[in-house]
């Protein structure tokens, strides 16, 4: 299979974005994303669009044509894309497969999501659709209460503490301060944390991610029609995509994800890497305990200590493995279709050098996008492309 | 255990390879095969629970409630109601079901 690059990106910032409509957040990353590859539009062989709840929340679907249409892209494929919140990265790896297998040369990817208009109970019962609504919904388990759940055992099994996940929360916050396209940075201490409303016992405000709008987008392009001129391409070493127990009932161990192992073990086998290769991560942190287990799952972390190891300072920018320098969901926001999309959106910025919190000499980083209870998982590996 | 007396719950056998599963399912996860309802003791192991306090609009009017994950003895694992959750009841505690709320099984800890 061909080579393929990520070249053109672009990203709204995640934020409340009152009055505006999810097109016209779409557009805006993916013209932009289109403008930065060096591409003419007719270039581009196809579009794949991540997006979750516009059904429910704004009564609008076939978002990737509406959006193509707008963008002056050509009469090509355009598919919608949905995998709960791991929308974007589906599309993404839909992208990949298309250029990669030949389909065309050049392929749009754009996530959107429009949310912060709605009542949060609008919002929790539109979430609650990723979940297997014959079995786990009558329960009334929300997303929240699964790493509630989770909490729980990682604390038996592994003494992990409320400050320990705090010390999560505190390290996504504070990046997030330094990433100019990021909802909520904030400096937070341990008291402020303890403090916070309950949300699924033991898990509180601060350990959710805030709802939010936003697009993100990146052109994918034959590594032989890269454009010189065009911003530094990254190469895509690694897009691999599986599925997990679709229920709770189906996991043998609430504290690891059978989709996320397998999708890492397939990522490091695809990229001929291990986890040692890994200079950073974006990791789906819609909670801070979901950092914790999936960094332990991505092999990123030993077993146990992925709150420990953010207390210890290796998780941090600078650390031995940084993890969310974006700030994460957590801090950079969470709409949804466009969150696997931000999440490479910020690690080629990390390639190229250009990121507001760098990660020094960065060559090769990952990104892993979480759908429902761990149902829909993509794990990516990008590395510079002169490395 | 408790005052409540405990009561057998329904799941679902495979007709061809004896699997229990809570269901609902159409197909045995193991073989494929057809799947019967069978009624098997309530008596189980804790695994984990959580304290649902913003319920979905469907619940809304509960007010708060606790889920809980258990895995019964006969064999297979349940998403049910913790009837008195509280920082004593730790994975691993042994709970026994006591009633129902529509289709969710309610359990209650020792």
């Amino acid at each position: 299979m061909r080579d393929v690059m990520i070249t053109g990106i672009g990203s709204t910032a995640f934020a409340k974005h009152e009055g505006r409509s999810i097109e016209s957040l779409a557009v805006e990353a993916g013209n932009a994303a289109i403008l930065r590859s060096g591409l003419e539009r007719h270039e581009i062989g196809a579009v794949y669009f991540g997006n979750f709840v516009a059904g429910p929340l704004l009564g609008q679907e076939v978002l990737a044509g509406i959006v193509a249409d707008e963008l002056g892209i050509g009469l090509v494929p355009c598919t919608k894309v949905e995998g709960a919140c791991a929308s974007g990265g589906i599309a993404f790896r839909h992208a990949v497969l298309a250029v990669q297998t030949g389909q065309c040369d050049a392929a749009l990817v754009i996530g959107a999501e429009k949310m912060t208009h709605a009542s949060g109970a609008a919002v929790t019962s539109a979430l609650n659709c990723a979940m297997d609504n014959r079995s786990d919904g009558p329960s009334g388990l929300t997303f929240p209460g699964l790493f509630g759940l989770t909490w729980r055992v990682h604390a038996a099994k592994y003494g992990t503490t409320r400050d320990d996940v705090s010390a999560v929360v505190i390290k996504n916050k504070a990046n997030g301060l330094k990433n100019p396209l990021a909802q909520m940075g904030a400096v937070l201490t341990n008291d402020i944390i303890r403090q916070s409303a309950p949300i699924a016992d033991p898990l509180q405000l601060y350990d959710c991610c805030p709802v939010s709008d936003g697009a993100a987008a990146l052109v994918i392009v034959a590594a032989d029609r890269a454009k010189s001129g065009a911003d530094v391409p990254i190469r895509v070493r690694a897009a691999i995509q599986t599925r997990g127990p679709a229920r709770l009932a189906g996991n043998e161990d609430l504290v690891s994800y059978p989709a996320t192992r397998r999708a890492a073990q397939l990522a490091y086998e695809a990229a001929g890497m291990s986890a040692k290769n890994i200079d950073l991560a974006e990791i789906h942190d819609c909670f801070s305990m979901a950092e914790v287990v999936h960094s332990e799952d991505l092999g990123l972390v030993p077993r146990g200590m992925g709150a420990k190891w953010a207390v210890e300072g290796h998780t941090h920018v600078g650390g031995r493995i940084p993890i969310n320098a974006s700030g994460g969901l957590l801090s950079k926001g969470h709409p949804i279709g466009a969150t696997g999309i931000g999440q490479l959106y910020e690690v080629v910025t990390q390639l190229r050098g250009t990121h507001n919190n760098q990660v020094k000499n960065a060559s090769v980083g990952m990104a892993q996008n979480v759908g429902g209870a761990g149902v829909a998982v993509t794990v990516s590996i990008l590395e510079r492309s002169d490395a | 255990m408790t005052n409540t007396p405990s009561i057998a719950i329904t799941v679902l056998r495979c007709v061809v390879c004896g699997t229990l599963d809570s269901g609902p399912r159409d197909l045995c996860p193991k073989c494929f095969g057809a799947l019967a309802p069978e009624k098997v003791s309530g008596d189980g192991t804790l695994m984990s629970w959580t304290m649902i306090r913003r319920p979905p609009a469907a619940f809304r009017a509960e007010g708060t409630y606790a889920v809980a994950l258990v895995k019964l003895d006969a064999g297979c694992q349940i998403t049910g109601r913790l009837a008195n959750p509280d920082e004593q009841a730790t994975p691993g505690k042994r709970v026994t079901a006591t009633g129902h709320k529509d289709t969710v099984t309610i359990f209650t800890a020792e």
